[in-house]
């Protein structure tokens, strides 16, 4: 028996407001989701495209969208800025977006997240490439087929790249004159890096360190990995491509091209890495390098222009980065990467993604091509913020005022080096990125670390790469 | 309740009479129901949408699998016991523990000393102008801080370091050695943070009637013993919220982890809402990101319970 004193009334208005509550989550079950494209003037019918808003400035955005007009005035163009620290915090804001119903339709995309883009949210521009190759001629014969193999994903193509940076080495003139060293040759070994740090914190004093670094995907360990004759994942290339490679670069350069790269097996514990590892440690316990979490590139420009970091890795973007922050054309060199078992070295692209959400393909196609135009980046790049993928673009003029004097290797590396290749940026980049930031911190604490932090780096690859996305 | 036995002495009792049935409140009662109910309605509005939709939502997608890219699929309670297995989060989980004791334990004591300091004999100027100092780190933002915090504590070129190096003391790793940048991030927290339990603190002294102070005085209460047996008593009241709010707010710690040192050296400084963050956005994991944070939840809901039940014993209300 339930002892209760429930009325016959309060029985059927507590009836009632169940039903009511009922009928509520009943009417929202059967909605569809609403999202951020059903708010009122949100879809303006735009073309949109989402670029990494501290590489694109408001003049960048003007120039795009001014030349942009003048071509196509039919398409309305809308260029969404986004503000993100690096490309990762750039990726999680899109797929935010993505995730809100406000997809852009075009999404400035780096090394760091082609195949991502590629496997769950590009369209392969294949049928478009195809369609206008009389077109694209001349850009293909501008733009080294290294660049173009590395927005490639599993046979197709699926973004035109527009600007690179391979991992070079930077050097404070000052300091190499204060270490009375002669500027480094091309060929330049591994053992000549060491000799040159030692001179350097010899005459740097004791708040000065040689070598600063950044740890993070791009120019971290990975070009000293690249160095070494090996890499983070198994390297290899997928299959296809050929139609490309056939229809717009000679035999020499095809040679040895495919449909992209493939990264595959962990290899965290493979003898070579270890090496880097053991090097790296060595030159941290000499008080020759900064330590994995001191280097960041936020004050990176601050301790080189004033000559308490003697050398550090980075690309063309410093060029113009230098120049901004008051150092003279000569006040900094760039050479090469130094040679260990190979010279190979590595790079990051970048360039515009084709969203499969998109209702406007053929008009962002159209942008994509306008976009990779040599008037474009001409104008786009002109403070050297980026070295721009095209070839003819990298001149003596355009370096005359930002220098440095040793300006070709921007481009040479691609041609010197044929090897040279993309980070290993696999789908799963966000999480294998954090397991390499992560472990080599642990692993570069003191040379006893190495080991047992690339065993737990393994590990933890491993299962990063059989997770899928 | 169903009845399967009745007890004989309470058989003996006689039947009690019904309770009277209930009765409309009269019209004027009902009108100010209606009142109460619509002013009260924004609030409570308010913490539906705000609050409880998004933490049923949650627990919802705690039972999915969801990539953001693809619809989500049912994956019931597999996400809880992925993360319970994953040794980042049972890392997280340690530390940000490790960093709630010690943020709020510094906290609360650096709060209530200058709290005690500045409602000492000063002019009343001086007094405003101590407020206000250290309650304005609070306003700034955490992430601005931390960028700032991470140059001086930098150990090659930082200032905290050069000026140590003016009297002979070699370069500390503030942020590159795993105990270091754990006491490093709780002391940024504690710098900004302190200043919310200082006001309360300030407060909670005014409120202690003068007289209190006087007769301790004159029973030979003085200095240290005072405060431990006079002022702390009654000042629990105040312990107890600024405490509260103190182990909520360091329980979801992030900025300050996240800027200065990412979660490292290694997983040493890595929390329970970094975690979330990685999972979720960085690593597309909606579903395990969401058991994180419903694992989070329920143990500050714990942690809370537990406070309130302990300052039954502590806690004297005047």
């Amino acid at each position: 028996m339930t002892d209760s004193h429930l009325t016959r009334r309060a029985l059927l208005r507590y009836g009632a407001y169940g039903a009511g509550a009922a009928a509520l989550a009943g009417t929202a079950a059967s909605w569809d989701r609403l999202t951020g494209a059903d708010i009122p003037g949100r879809d303006d019918g735009s073309l949109v495209v989402a670029t990494l808003g501290p590489a694109y400035g408001p003049e960048a955005i003007r120039t795009l969208q001014e030349g942009f007009a003048e071509l196509h005035p039919d398409i309305k163009l809308r260029i969404n800025a986004v503000q993100a620290v690096d490309w990762s915090d750039f990726f999680a804001k899109i797929l935010t977006q993505v995730a809100a119903g406000t997809a852009p339709d075009l999404v400035y995309v780096a090394t760091e997240g082609v195949q991502l883009f590629a496997q769950r949210l590009g369209v392969a521009l294949d049928r478009w490439v195809k369609r206008d190759a009389a077109e694209l001629k001349e850009y293909f014969a501008d733009v080294h087929p290294s660049l173009v193999e590395s927005m490639m994903y599993e046979g197709s193509l699926y973004q035109l790249p527009v600007e690179f940076n391979a991992a070079d080495m930077y050097f404070n003139r000052q300091v190499l004159t204060r270490a009375g060293a002669a500027f480094p040759p091309a060929d330049w070994t591994r053992d000549d890096f060491t000799a040159l740090l030692r001179d350097m914190k010899r005459t740097g004093g004791a708040r000065f360190t040689p070598y600063f670094w950044t740890n993070r995907l791009w120019g971290g360990v990975v070009p000293w990995l690249f160095a070494n004759d090996t890499n983070l994942l198994a390297e290899s290339k997928a299959p296809g491509g050929q139609w490309l490679w056939d229809g717009f670069y000679p035999a020499g350069q095809r040679a040895g091209r495919g449909g992209g790269f493939r990264w595959t097996t962990p290899q965290a514990t493979h003898d070579r890495v270890e090496e880097v590892y053991d090097y790296l440690a060595s030159l941290i316990q000499d008080g020759l390098c900064t330590r994995p979490e001191g280097g960041n590139g936020q004050n990176l420009i601050g301790v080189f222009s004033t000559g308490r970091v003697g050398v550090t890795p980075a690309g063309g973007f410093w060029a113009g980065g230098l120049h901004l922050a008051g150092m003279e054309r000569d006040g900094f060199d760039v050479q090469y990467f130094p040679r260990w078992r190979t010279q190979r070295m590595q790079y990051g692209a970048a360039g515009y993604a084709l969203l499969r959400t998109s209702a406007m393909q053929d008009e962002a196609w159209e942008f994509i091509k306008y976009a990779a135009r040599r008037d474009t980046l001409e104008r786009l790049f002109a403070t050297n913020q980026t070295t721009p993928a095209r070839r003819s673009l990298l001149t003596a003029d355009r370096y005359a005022k930002t220098g440095p004097a040793h300006w070709p290797v921007f481009y040479d590396t691609l041609d010197r080096f044929p090897d040279t290749g993309p980070i290993p940026a696999p789908p799963q980049v966000a999480e294998v990125e954090q397991v390499l930031l992560k472990h080599t911190g642990t692993a570069l604490a003191s040379p006893r670390s190495v080991r047992p932090a690339l065993r737990r780096m393994q590990g933890d690859l491993e299962k990063a790469m059989e997770r899928e996305v | 309740m169903t009845n399967t036995r009745i007890p004989p002495a309470r058989a003996a009792r006689p039947e009690p009479s019904p309770p009277p049935a209930p009765r409309r409140p009269p019209a004027r009662d009902r009108g100010t129901r209606l009142l109460a109910t619509l002013f009260l309605a924004p609030t409570i509005v308010g913490i539906v949408v705000f609050t409880v939709v998004p933490i049923a939502g949650s627990v919802g997608l705690s039972l999915f699998h969801w990539n953001v890219i693809d619809s989500p699929s049912y994956a019931g309670l597999s996400a809880y016991g992925e993360v319970l297995g994953d040794e980042t989060v049972l890392v997280s989980f340690r530390n940000t523990l490790v960093f709630m004791v010690f943020a709020v334990a510094l906290q609360l004591l650096v709060a209530l000393t200058l709290a005690l300091a500045v409602n000492g004999r000063m002019p009343v100027w001086l007094r405003s102008v101590f407020r206000s100092a250290f309650f304005f780190p609070l306003v700034l933002s955490a992430a601005s801080i931390s960028v700032v915090m991470k140059y001086l504590f930098n150990q090659d070129f930082g200032v905290i370091n050069w000026l140590l190096g003016l009297v002979g003391v070699a370069p500390v790793p503030w942020l590159t050695s795993e105990n270091a940048a754990m006491a490093t991030v709780v002391l940024v927290y504690v710098w900004q943070q302190f200043g919310f339990s200082f006001l309360l603190f300030v407060g909670g002294l005014n409120n202690i009637p003068k007289e209190i102070h006087e007769a301790a005085a004159l029973d030979g209460a003085t200095g240290l013993r005072k405060h431990l047996t006079v002022t702390l008593p009654l000042l629990s009241p105040t312990l107890l919220v600024a405490s509260v709010v103190g182990i909520i707010n360091a329980l979801q710690v992030f900025e300050q982890p996240y800027v200065l040192t990412n979660g490292g050296p290694g997983d040493s400084t890595r929390t329970v809402v970094m975690v979330i963050y990685e999972t979720a956005f960085e690593q597309l994991r909606f579903g395990e990101a969401s058991a994180v944070g419903v694992l989070l939840f329920v143990l500050i809901m714990a942690v809370t319970a537990l406070q309130f039940r302990l300052s039954r014993r502590f806690v004297h209300y005047q």
